[in-house]
């Protein structure tokens, strides 16, 4: 298994290396957006409530699209495996297709991150604007990419059956920032349970009680425990349906038709 | 080694309608030794291939690799196949050869270090120990095919499947890989099942044949006895002016397959069948007459014409 994750990692660094331009365009946006929000607002605020509000925003962006990367990338990864003729072979691997599915998310998910962290450095040392984030930020962060990477194994079982995401994804993203955006923490009476079971709602609701509130992660009291009962929900409900679609594909003899 | 035992696959089309693309199939190989898995479009080859290696599910039937069946015990079975697929790259073309072995190997649990010692080990036995470290990409279709069949003995299995390895590969990257196919199972002690239309392939590389037509099995057996059974009955026959349409179709009825406007090769079950034979030719000259000795082309060629003219029969009969 070992051997998997470093082949895996290994992979993806070589990819990197070779092709730096999809990295280089990758980063240029990272480094806008932070420069434009770091710009942006240090000449609203004048700089006092600067670091509380900010750190929000580029936390909840950071956030935001590592979640998306890790609902988009397993569903991209089976079509352009799938389109590169490597598809049945990454199949014919005795861990199981869901394995190195998640193994490749999370490369690119930590990559994105390193690159991330390295950009968001750079630009505090350039605008001479420090940001604090806490290590205990880092807890929601992974709880979030679990549920995610559960979303992942939906849309990936949907590209294995239908051979197509895209539109599937689109939606998805729409709905998720709705779920995001809407105060599903206070919804009252059975409608409470919206607030624990939709993907990405409790953590939601951890990370506003620890940001805007300044609550530490444990004080925030059930919010962390039910993160944790929704990413393992997720996580499980991705991979059981991930498990019948390949199921169904093999029965239909089209894993790998384009 | 492998057992194939009692395999159905029926597919369900878009119109609904249900085809039954391998129809109950068996059979079993020991380690070291070559099948060839022959039959034309469509017989069901690919997807009995993909069957074994779990690919596909069967409706009914099992595989058993070294003891471990495909759907019971997937992971251990794995461990024991590799497979270079029809029609696929099979390998990513950005990375190398050498960064291939290492990915491919590492997701069947091999370490790197033995990837690398193993990669190029098998390059340098193809002489491609120079191309270690060009992209895939840059190779040509040939070696592409002979990194692939590398990266599939990556995890040494003891089973390897070659579906129309040698499709579309010029005749020296064929005859490599056939020379190494030999190596392999000769030498190594790896069971190879190999599918293929180029029937002097199957005969240069074959110890057991099997031919499958719409997915039955119609013959098989080991190559020598096959070969062994149509032996002396195949003729060929030229003649010293084109034939008549109506001669030709004469010859076709009594099974004669015509390679050229003057030239047909026919399988004489009862020697005396010439003297018709020749009664039909009447008057054109016969300027060549040889009793052949069988090939596998000549025998696939005459096989399949005969069973599917006994299923046209027997469909005639049933309806
Ligand atoms: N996924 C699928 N869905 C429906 N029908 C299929 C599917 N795959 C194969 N078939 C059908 O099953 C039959 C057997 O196909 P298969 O690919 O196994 O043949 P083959 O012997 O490999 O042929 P070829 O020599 O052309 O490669 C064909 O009639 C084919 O059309
Ligand atoms: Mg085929």
């Amino acid at each position: 298994m070992l051997n998997a994750l470093t082949a895996e990692w290994r992979r993806e660094w070589i990819q990197l290396r070779r092709y730096p331009t999809e990295m280089l365009s990758e980063l240029v946006v990272i480094v806008l957006v932070f420069y434009g929000l770091f710009l942006g607002a240090s000449y609203m605020a004048g700089g006092a409530i600067f670091s509380g509000r900010l750190s929000d925003i580029i936390v909840g962006y950071v956030l935001w699209t590592l979640s998306m990367m890790s609902v988009g990338t397993m569903g991209w990864t089976i079509s352009n495996e799938a389109q590169n003729g490597t598809l049945e072979q990454v199949f014919l691997s005795p861990f199981g297709a869901w394995f190195i599915l998640l193994l490749r998310n999370m490369a690119s998910v930590v990559i994105s991150l390193l690159f991330t962290v390295i950009t968001l450095f750079s630009v505090m040392a350039i605008t001479h604007h420090y940001l604090v984030v806490s290590l205990w930020d880092v807890v929601p962060a992974l709880l979030m990419i679990a549920s995610a990477m559960g979303l992942g194994y939906l849309v990936a079982s949907v590209t294995i059956l239908m051979k197509r995401s895209q539109q599937l994804l689109n939606l998805l993203q729409f709905i998720l920032l709705f779920l995001i955006m809407s105060p599903t923490a206070s919804l009252s009476g059975p409608w409470r349970w919206v607030g624990i079971i939709a993907p990405f709602a409790p953590v939601v609701a951890l990370l506003r009680n620890m940001m805007t509130k300044g609550e530490s992660i444990l004080s925030a009291g059930d919010w962390l425990i039910w993160s944790v009962v929704n990413a393992v929900l997720w996580l499980l409900v991705g991979l059981t349906v991930f498990a019948w679609a390949q199921k169904k594909a093999k029965r239909r003899g089209n894993l790998s038709h384009y | 080694m492998l057992e194939v035992d009692g395999l159905v696959k029926r597919y369900k089309t878009k119109d609904r309608k249900v085809v039954e693309a391998v129809k109950g199939i068996g059979f079993s190989l020991e380690a070291g030794r070559i099948l060839a898995f022959l039959g034309p479009n469509g017989a069901g080859k690919t997807t009995t291939i993909k069957m074994i290696a779990g690919l596909i599910n069967p409706d009914e039937g099992d595989v058993t690799v070294n003891g471990y069946s495909v759907s019971g015990k997937p992971k251990e079975a794995l461990r024991e196949i590799g497979a270079v697929l029809e029609g696929s790259r099979n390998l990513y073309w950005r990375l190398t050869p050498l960064e291939n072995f290492e990915y491919w190997a590492g997701i069947r649990g091999v370490s790197r270090k033995v990837a690398r010692e193993r990669g190029r080990e098998l390059m340098s036995e193809l002489g491609l120990e120079n191309k270690l470290g060009s992209t895939v990409q840059q190779l040509s279709r040939g070696m592409q095919q002979q990194v692939a069949i590398c990266a599939a003995l990556i995890h040494t299995p003891s089973l390897l499947l070659l579906d129309e390895p040698t499709l579309g590969l010029d005749l020296d990257a064929s005859d490599r890989i056939q020379e190494y196919v030999l190596k392999l199972a000769h030498e190594r002690g790896v069971g190879i099942v190999l599918t293929t239309h180029q029937m002097e392939i199957a005969q240069a590389l074959a110890d057991y044949v099997s031919i499958i037509q719409s997915g039955t099995l119609t013959l098989e057996g080991l190559k020598s006895e096959v070969l062994e059974r149509y032996a002396g009955r195949s003729y060929l026959f030229e003649l010293g002016a084109v034939a008549s349409v109506e001669v030709r179709r004469k010859v076709e009825a009594r099974g004669g397959v015509w390679s050229s406007k003057v030239e047909f090769r026919v399988v004489l079950d009862d020697p005396t069948d010439i003297y018709d034979l020749m009664r039909v030719l009447e008057p054109t000259a016969i300027v060549k007459m040889v009793r052949e000795t069988a090939d596998l082309a000549m025998i696939f060629r005459e096989h399949t014409r005969m069973a599917s003219a006994s299923e046209e029969a027997l469909r005639g009969v049933t309806s």
